[in-house]
């Protein structure tokens, strides 16, 4: 049984609400046991708040890590952007000491310190790291057969490589792996490894045209690649998958139905929980027409 | 104290951005490049670093970058166009130069600790699913404590 410190972060916890209910189902059912906070700040996005002071974001980001440290419990992430600010701070004060002691400096004021021993895993690197995929495959009771899914991997799980390694930057496989465990079959596609750009969607009218166009992208190429829905890690990648199919089909016409799952879905699915439990009604692309063909329901 | 010119000054010169084989390497790897070709090119913004400092911390595509790393981990010559980027942007900000979503974000940031809104009901419509109450903010000290980390000069940078 693993004991995480539960990290849960912004955009799961108040946009993605039905991927937290599934996480907590299919890390429960996994015997996990998850301890909460109700003082952890937002991870303070690179692209935001160490855009403003690199030392005092870095500062605000440890924060986290300190808690962590305080627990002595891993972190587990729900999101890859909090997954990669808290790797990427871990990383730069761990190989910057000025930095380091810069940063202890402003933790000091708030009594916190960080010493470089908290660890900071994410849903989808713990289960191929503390449970393994063969482990998964074993309790797949209910296997997904008949489910072509395109996995969508994001950036910050392994970009860049020296801040998190969990998989080989310019062709990844791992959640591909992840999903063949539950039965499923994963639909290999050119934009797989793409970025979301929901971190840049932060920044008015150009981002938000680069998004969709960006979203139209990925969704032309799953489709192309005749994918039933898409697989991804990470809150935003899910958001930014969903909200541009409901764009596109406002500004174009253009109807995709590729329901956007988080990893945890599928694994749950094959583990025999039922789509309610994971949430999966209160998702923005309806996946009740899938679920029915692989015959699970409530 | 870090300074952030020094740590910049190091990320320029450590890795040498002489060495900038020009190949484009980062251009072709954006993703931003790649949907707004005429907009953004972090080859040519990292030219601007070195040749254009003060006409490029007024502008917004200094602030661009989605930050996902993929330049950084493919420039042959070990360039790290992201933390140069996010540097850079310290200047601007320090200057006045932040832009206006990006600011009203970190506003929703420094009053409430989480990047989005909580709406007042939430934790009404969580436990209907079976999910534990999160507040509209994060608790008070943790929220005090944010904001004595990040000073008030910074707090100043983001009300104006």
């Amino acid at each position: 049984m693993s004991e995480y410190l539960l990290y849960p972060g912004c955009v799961a916890s108040v946009r993605e609400l039905g991927y937290e209910m599934a996480m907590r189902a299919v890390f429960k059912a996994l015997g996990a046991s998850l301890k909460e906070r109700d003082d952890f700040n937002c991870c303070m996005p690179a692209c935001l708040v160490h855009s403003v002071d690199y030392s005092k974001g870095l500062a605000l980001t440890s924060r986290n890590l300190a808690i962590a440290e305080e627990e002595d419990l891993p972190l587990l992430t729900l999101c890859s952007s909090c997954f990669g600010n808290l790797s990427r701070a871990k990383y730069l004060l761990d190989n910057n000491e000025d930095l380091k002691a810069d940063v202890n400096k402003s933790l000091g004021k708030v009594g916190r310190s960080y010493s470089g021993k908290a660890k900071v895993q994410h849903v989808v690197t713990a289960l191929y790291e503390d449970y393994k995929p063969e482990v998964l495959m074993n309790i797949s009771v209910s296997p997904l057969h008949g489910l072509k899914a395109a996995p969508f991997y994001g950036c910050h799980l392994f970009l860049p490589q020296r801040y998190a390694k969990f998989d080989d930057a310019d062709f990844p496989e791992k959640l591909g792996h992840l999903i063949e465990m539950t039965g499923a079959e994963s639909v290999d596609y050119h934009e797989k490894s793409s970025c979301c750009i929901g971190c840049g969607s932060f920044f008015g009218d150009v981002s938000e045209e680069a998004s969709l166009k960006l979203a139209e992208l990925i969704l032309d190429d799953v489709k192309k690649a005749g994918a039933d829905a898409i697989v991804a890690t990470c809150p935003f990648c899910m958001m930014q998958l969903e909200v541009g199919q409901m764009k596109l089909k406002e500004a174009k016409g253009k109807e995709y139905g590729l329901p956007v799952f988080h990893y945890v879905d599928i694994l749950g699915l094959s583990m025999g929980l039922k789509p309610g439990e994971l949430g999966l009604d209160l998702r923005r692309i309806d996946s009740s027409k899938l679920l029915e063909r692989l015959g699970r329901s409530n | 104290m870090v300074e952030t010119k020094k740590l910049l000054g190091r990320l320029l010169d450590e890795k040498k951005l002489s060495y900038c084989q020009d190949c484009g390497s980062c251009t072709g790897s954006c993703p931003m490049a790649k949907v707004l070709p005429d907009k953004y090119n972090p080859r040519k913004l990292l030219q601007r670093v070195t040749q254009d400092l003060p006409k490029l911390l007024e502008s917004d595509e200094l602030w661009l970058c989605a930050w996902c790393y993929k330049c950084t981990e493919r420039c042959p010559s070990g360039i790290q166009p992201t933390e140069i980027f996010l540097l850079t942007r310290n200047l601007a900000s320090k200057e006045g130069h932040i832009p206006r979503n990006p600011k009203a974000i970190m506003r929703q940031i420094m009053k409430s600790g989480r990047s989005v809104q909580v709406p007042d009901d939430f934790d009404d419509w969580r436990g209907e699913y079976g999910l534990p109450p999160i507040g509209v903010t994060i608790s008070q000290s943790a929220l005090d404590e944010q904001r004595k980390i990040f000073g008030k000069a910074n707090l100043r940078r983001l009300e104006s």
